[in-house]
Order: C-alpha cells, then structure tokens, then sequence
C-alpha cells in the first residue's frame, strides 16, 4: 500500500542536508544583498506623522506677529494623549529646523494657544476638536488633525490613512483665517486641496 | 515588551530619515506596531499572528495557504480546492479538532465536523490578521476549540477606503479578479463593497493524467461600519459565495454489485449576515454584543444539505478592584441541518435541530501586578446531541523581565460528535465475492449514543527578546485524549433490505480510541537591518494514538524560514521555504504514505507609482511537482505543480 511519487522525490536524509545547506548559502547571499541595499526604511504611523510634522516647518510661512523673533523657538503644542509626544521627541532630540529651535509642549484644554505656532489635535480628542480649533482658528497657528472631519470643523492639515500610507488633506481657507502661508511644494503632495487662498 | 511600540525608541540612522523628502513621508507604507503585538508576546497561550503584510508580501491568494505561514501549523493541499489544515496532529480533510472564525462567525460545520475551506474564499487585501491559537481554547471559543483557534479578522471599513482592483493570472493555479470600493456614507459612517472571482484549472494524480478537479469561486459582500467618536462601534457585514468544483467520487451499487468511479460536479453556496455593537465602558471594560444569520447550502453530487445557523453571544469585561481583570460571557446557537438521503449516504433523522447554549466565566488575578498573573475560567456548554459538558482552564504568566515570559497552562476541551458520526449510514463500497456468496456492501454507521471526544492539555511556553529585533518563541505540549470517535468494526452478517440479499461488512463510530500526542513548537523573528526581516520556525510532534490504524500520520516534523527584504527602486523581495517530514493521508483504498517534501516560494513585488503595485512568485520551484495530502473520494494522490503567479494590484 505504502508508495514513493514517481521522478524519486521522497527525500531521504542526506536530500534533507543537500537542501538545508543550499538554502543555508542562498539566504548568507541574501544576507549580504540586505546588509548592501538599505535603501527604504519602515516607519510606524507616528514616525512618519513626526516627520511630516517637522517637514512642515520648512513649507510653511507664519506672519511676523507669530514669532517673537528671526531666532524665536517654533513650539508645537499636542493636545490628547498620542504615540506622537514620544514619536516627536525622539525626532526632534534638539535639533534645530530653518535655524529655529523646536519645543515640544503638551497641551490642556485651558491652555492659552497663542505660544504654539503648530498644534497637534489627537484622534483621542475627537469630541472635544471643534471647541479647540475654535479656540485655534483666529490666532496664527498651523492646525493638524487626524480626524476624518477636522477640516469640515475648520482645521488646517488632516492626516489620513490611506492603503497604509500616511496621506494629506488640507484646507486653505481655513490656512488663510489662520494667516498662514503653504508653499505649492506641500499642496503638491496633498491629496485633497480644500478652498482657496485668496 | 519586545513588539512594544517603537515610537518610543529613538530613530536608528536618523540623518537618513531627515533626509526623507514629504513626497518621500507620504509613499511610505507604515508598519503598525498594534496593541495586539505587544499582548501577544506577553500572552500565556501558544499564540501567532499571520499578517496583512506576510500575506501581501507571499502572494497568497487563498486563507489555508496563509495558514502555512503560522508556526506549528499543519496546512496541506489535497487538490485546488481542499486542503487539510491541522495543528498538533489528527489531520484530516475535515481537521475535527481546529475551530474556525470569520469575523466571530464560525465556520465549522457540524455536519462532518471540519471546515469546507473551498467554502471560505475572502478577499486577501481587506484581511487584517490571521490570529493563530494552538492548543485548546474552549473555555472562551467553546466545544472543537481541542487542537487549536483560528480567528480569521478583516479590516474595519474605515480602513479600506478608496478603490481596489486586482488581477492575477497563474500558470498552474490561479486566475482571479477582486473588486473592492470603500467610502464614506455619513460621518463616521464607512462601507466598502466587494466582489472577487476565481478560477482554478485541474491539477495532475501521480501517473501524469488530469485529477479532473478544476475549481471557481464567486463572491460578493459588503461591511459597514459606525465609528462615532463615543465608545461605541457598530458593524454590519454580509457576504454571499458559490464556489463549484468537479471531483472523482464513488458510486456504489448493489445490483450488480460495484463501486464506480465518477467525476461529479459539485457546488458549495452560501451567504451569512453579522451584526456587532462593541462598547467601550472604559479602558479595561467593554462590553461586545454579537448576532449572525449563516446558510450553507452544499450539493456533493448525490444529494444536498442545508445548515442554517442564528448565533447570538454576549461578552463582558471588567475590572474587579485592582487585582482582578474579570470577563464573562453567554451565547446561544440554533442550527437546523437537513440533508437529502440519497443510496451512499443516508441520514437519520434527515433533519436535526442542534441548541447549544454557553456560560463561561474567567478571571485574571494579578499577584503581581506585570510580573504574575494567575487565569482561570471555566465554560458551561449544553448541546443538545450530547450531555452538557464543562471546559475549564488554569494558566500562570510570569514576566521577569520587560523582554521575557514564561506561561504554563492545563485546559480540557471537548469535541462534540459531527452529523455524520451520530446519524450516518454510508454506504462506502460494493463488490461480489467468489461465487457462491452473495454481493457485499461495505458501509459505515454513526452511533447517536456516541459523546464528546476529550482533551486534557498540559502546556509550557517561554519568549524572550534579547534584542529589539530578535526574539524567540518556545511551547512544549502534552496532550491527553480519551473518547475518540473511531470506526469499530462489526460482525459481517447477511441482510435482505435496502435491496436483494447480501452480505453487510459494517464498522460503527464509537468512543473506543485514546492516546497522546505531545510535541516542541520553536519560532523566531529576526529584523537583521531595517528593511530585511526574517522568521523561522520548527516544529516536532510524536503521536501514541490507538487504535492506531483509524488515524492518518501526521508529519513529525516540519520547518519553514521566511524572508522579507526591501530593495531600492520600490522592490520587495520575499521567499519562503517549508520542510515537511513524511506522513500519511487517506486514499479510497486506505492510508497512503505520503513522502517528504521542500517547498520554496519566490517572489518579487516592485511598485513603482503609490497607486500600483505589480507582483510575480515562483511557487513550489524546487520539484516540478509533489503531493501534500489526499482525500478518501479520490483514487490516486493528487500532485501540487509548480506554478508561476502575476499580479497587478490598482488603488485609488
């Protein structure tokens, strides 16, 4: 009853060993394709959300009246709890961005905004998003959310996920109330343009 | 933990990553380190998770070829539309021991007990995960839950925005076209829509002719979920499938006496409709309120059966004090099954009313708390074709350290008797003996004073992580059944009905079959640079079962090493190899070896605009062909070829 496939492919041990060392060498040859081509890396959601948020720095112009200085610090403020603040500070670690320091600061409801020139909204907020970008909307703040109706409640810059990548909408009456400035190299990449400037 | 967030951890090669342009940041598909993750490796269960990304990245177009990847599984294709999955031995086209959930829905048939995976076709890209169990889970998953659970989860809507189209064409296996369209109804509101369709040609027995079993799949759904920002989550979900294949099977006569061999057309169809309220009372409360409607309609050729199943279940956590993480829950199943009778099979009664109604309990004490904790629970069940039975469960968790735990569990569950052993007459063969004796009929009888199958589980486990980019897996089992169903057979006497007089040779289910099966499960991820991850497994089984000649061989051990890496050019390159030691499988003629086999599957994914990615794999490229298992309808064994598959993938 007992019977072999035909071509002999029943391995018998020394096949095993033949094949565990040829695979062994062709993944050592991997190996060294890997260790050769570190080309793209892998980013969890709020690495590349940290990034975004620095890169930002660069494609955005405040009105003088949002700094205090050509040196003052930029401070991003995070309002609700997030995997950003550790995402954010391990980016940041004291660097410096257009020659401007940048401080991390954690935000309560009652805080006065008018230090930030960035403010972060987390998705943990969602109730409590259109009271605070009210709060937000008339000073010169660049407004960054992660809630599928932060820019229907007048928010500047939504994140959004889409296939698994961290895409961009952005609203730019709402970045024209705020009085400030988005270069078209950021509009660009956005996947959704709201509004106008002018 | 060792999956832990990685948020926390400074970025490696940080002038890299500043130099990352926006265009750069946006393209870039994020890995999620879930919450999941991190109770995985602090889980006092041999627990693994098949992901979006393994599934995505290995080509894999079907749910028990993803199975593969999970360590300690034993997954085997039989034909292009059967396969045998298992874990911790008794594989079978039907693993009678392994649980089966859809999104909570379960899909194992209480008519042969097992799962008609040609019945379960999903669409791939709208999978999250794969959650994998091994060993039992019965006092939270109930009766079958013996060998292991499976939890098949797909994405919420929210995360399947957009348009998905995808097609592939395959030399040996698979020509297939999903559809899927996901949007917004109202806010909070999402949906998406989906249709996929498969076509599978035959595959080849060993002496080289056509096994005659082409195989295609149609199926069409939808999901919708409610995400208000409060704590609730309402979902709804529905599909609908019919999937037909053609397949040898046996048809028996008396007069004249002969079993012939036939190929039959065949058809699965079904659909099934599922509502869900999950309710977040606070972050360690919450509250989970389950219903479903499923029909299964199967035409094996002779005669077609019908399941309908109406499933309701309830689940409850909380915290008691701060020592005490308690859970609960009640659920209450009502199947009607009817099946035709027809000279092969026969059923009696032809229709049976199944009520099964659960209570189950479980409490997680924490001694220590984040050092030592003590589990226990226990499962009421009552069935009504069996007793009721109680299925408890006692687990230790011991995390000394941040990157290290150590479990050990003991846990009895029960399998309940299918359909088929219970009521079933099959009347399997006929053939006439040297003259002077009359024709004989060989048949097969259930027995309904058969009970559960049992299980005592004995189970250690211990992960560690020494690094943030390696870490190792280990769980020893051991296994202790009592009460097997096996076919025990009867004196041959000489009847006169259902035709003219012959000799019937019978055997009859009965709960005479024990033994052990005990074994060593070993896996490993290794993230070697950042855009090359590896992962192995090992896994070694040693079965006493008796009687021993009732049961099929499972392989005693099998290996599998995976390969991830990223390329510049937006190219991936992913392989996987499995090592399978030999074993045994069913044939209409009796138990056949099956001889061991090295699987390597190659492929190539480049995806050169964020909305397009195009793939090739190379499967089973070390042997032009090998078997992996059999079935008991068929003749010969059936060879799996080797088989190159493309395909393109559009999003919007």
């Amino acid at each position: 009853m007992i019977t072999s496939t035909r071509n002999g492919q029943s391995l018998g041990s020394k096949g095993w060993m033949a094949h565990v060392i040829a695979w062994s060498l062709y993944f050592a040859l991997w190996c060294g394709v890997g260790l050769w081509a570190r080309a793209e890396v892998s980013l969890t959601e709020y690495q590349v959300k940290a990034l975004c948020l620095l890169n930002f720095i660069k494609y955005v112009d405040w009105p003088p009246s949002a700094f205090g200085g050509s040196n003052t610090p930029i401070t991003i403020g995070l309002y609700g709890e997030s995997k950003l603040t550790a995402a954010l500070n391990a980016a940041v670690a004291g660097k410096a961005v257009e020659g401007r320091a940048i401080i991390i600061r954690q935000i309560a409801a009652a805080d006065d905004l008018s230090a930030c020139q960035i403010l972060f909204i987390s998705d943990s907020e969602s109730s409590r998003m259109p009271g605070i970008l009210d709060k937000a909307g008339a000073l010169p703040i660049l407004t960054v959310g992660e809630d599928a109706a932060f820019t229907q409640n007048g928010g500047i810059i939504n994140f959004v996920l889409k296939n698994g990548s961290v895409r961009l909408e952005i609203d730019l009456t709402a970045a024209k109330k705020a009085g400030v400035i988005i270069h078209s190299r950021l509009l660009a990449v956005a996947d959704v343009v709201k509004g106008k400037a002018d | 933990m060792a999956y832990a967030n990685d948020a926390n951890q400074p970025f490696k090669s940080s002038g890299d990553l500043e130099d990352l342009t926006l265009e750069q940041l946006v393209n870039l598909k994020v890995t999620s380190v879930s919450k999941q993750e991190t109770d995985l490796f602090a889980s006092p269960a041999a627990i693994s998770v098949v992901t979006a990304d393994d599934i995505q990245r290995l080509g894999i177009t079907s749910l028990p070829e993803a199975l593969r990847l999970a360590p300690g599984m034993d997954v085997a294709q039989i034909n292009p539309s059967e396969w045998a999955v298992s874990a911790r031995g008794f594989n079978a086209e039907f693993g009678r021991e392994l649980l089966v959930l859809i999104d909570g829905r379960t899909v194992y048939t209480p008519t042969t007990a097992g799962v008609y995976w040609d019945a379960q076709d999903v669409v791939m890209e709208d999978l999250d995960r794969i959650e994998v169990i091994r060993g039992p889970g019965a006092t939270l998953w109930g009766a079958n839950a013996v060998d292991g659970v499976i939890n098949v989860i797909s994405k919420s809507a929210k995360e399947t925005q957009g348009l998905l189209l995808s097609g592939s064409a395959g030399s040996a296996e698979q020509d297939a076209v999903t559809v899927r369209y996901g949007g917004e109804l109202a806010s909070d509101l999402y949906y998406r829509l989906y249709a996929k369709r498969s076509d599978m040609s035959d595959f080849t027995d060993i002496s080289g002719k056509s096994a005659g079993d082409p195989w295609n799949s149609s199926l069409g759904g939808f999901r919708a979920d409610w995400e208000p920002p409060s704590p609730n989550v309402l979902t709804l979900q529905g599909d609908y499938y019919y999937s037909a294949t053609a397949q040898p099977s046996v048809l028996v006569g008396l007069a004249p006496p002969a079993t012939t061999l036939i190929s039959q057309s065949e058809y699965n169809q079904g659909g099934n409709i599922l509502g869900r309220w999950t309710h977040d009372v606070s972050d360690s409360a919450q509250l989970t309120l389950q219903t479903y409607y499923d029909h299964v309609e199967q035409n094996n050729g002779f005669g077609i059966g019908f399941v309908n199943s109406y499933d309701l279940d309830l689940q409850d956590r909380f915290s008691l004090g701060s020592w005490n993480d308690f859970m609960w829950g009640a659920g209450y199943r009502y199947q009607d099954v009817d099946d035709t009778p027809t000279f092969e099979i026969s059923w009696l009664p032809q229709t049976q009313h199944i009520r099964l109604f659960n209570i189950f309990g479980q409490d997680d004490i924490k001694i220590v708390p984040n050092r030592l904790h003590f589990m226990m629970g226990i499962k009421l069940e009552d069935n009504s074709l069996v007793q009721w039975d109680y299925e408890p469960n006692a687990r230790l968790l011991w995390t000394p350290a941040e990157n290290q735990t150590l479990w050990a569990a003991v846990s009895r569950a029960a399998r309940t008797p299918s359909l088929f052993e219970l009521d079933a007459r099959l009347n399997a063969a006929a053939f006439q003996p040297a003259p002077p004796s009359p024709p004989a009929l060989v048949s097969v009888f259930g027995d309904q004073n058969a009970t559960a199958e049992k299980l005592l589980a004995y189970q250690v486990g211990y992960r560690v992580a020494p690094t943030k980019s390696l870490s190792f897996d280990v769980t020893g089992f051991y296994n202790v059944y009592e009460h097997l169903l096996v076919q025990i057979p009867n004196p041959t006497i000489i009847q006169t009905s259902p035709t003219s007089t012959h000799l019937l040779i019978s055997s009859t289910y009965m709960n005479a079959g024990a033994g052990d099966t005990y074994g060593v499960e070993l896996s490993s991820q290794w993230r070697v640079v950042e855009n090359w991850r590896l992962t192995a497994s090992y896994s070694w089984l040693g079965t006493s079962l008796t009687p021993s000649s009732d049961f099929a061989h499972s392989p005693d051990q099998q290996c599998q090493l995976r390969s991830y890496l990223d390329l510049p050019c937006h190219l991936e390159l992913n392989g996987a190899i499995y090592l399978v030691s030999r074993s045994s499988g069913p044939l209409a003629t009796g138990f056949e070896e099956i001889p061991s086999y090295v699987r390597a599957d190659l492929g190539l994914i480049w995806s050169p605009r964020k909305w397009l990615e195009v793939g090739i794999w190379g499967q089973n490229l070390l042997q032009r062909e090998h078997v992996e298992f059999s079935s008991q309808e068929t003749p010969a064994l059936t060879e799996i070829p080797r088989s190159v598959l493309a395909k393109v993938t559009v999003r919007f």
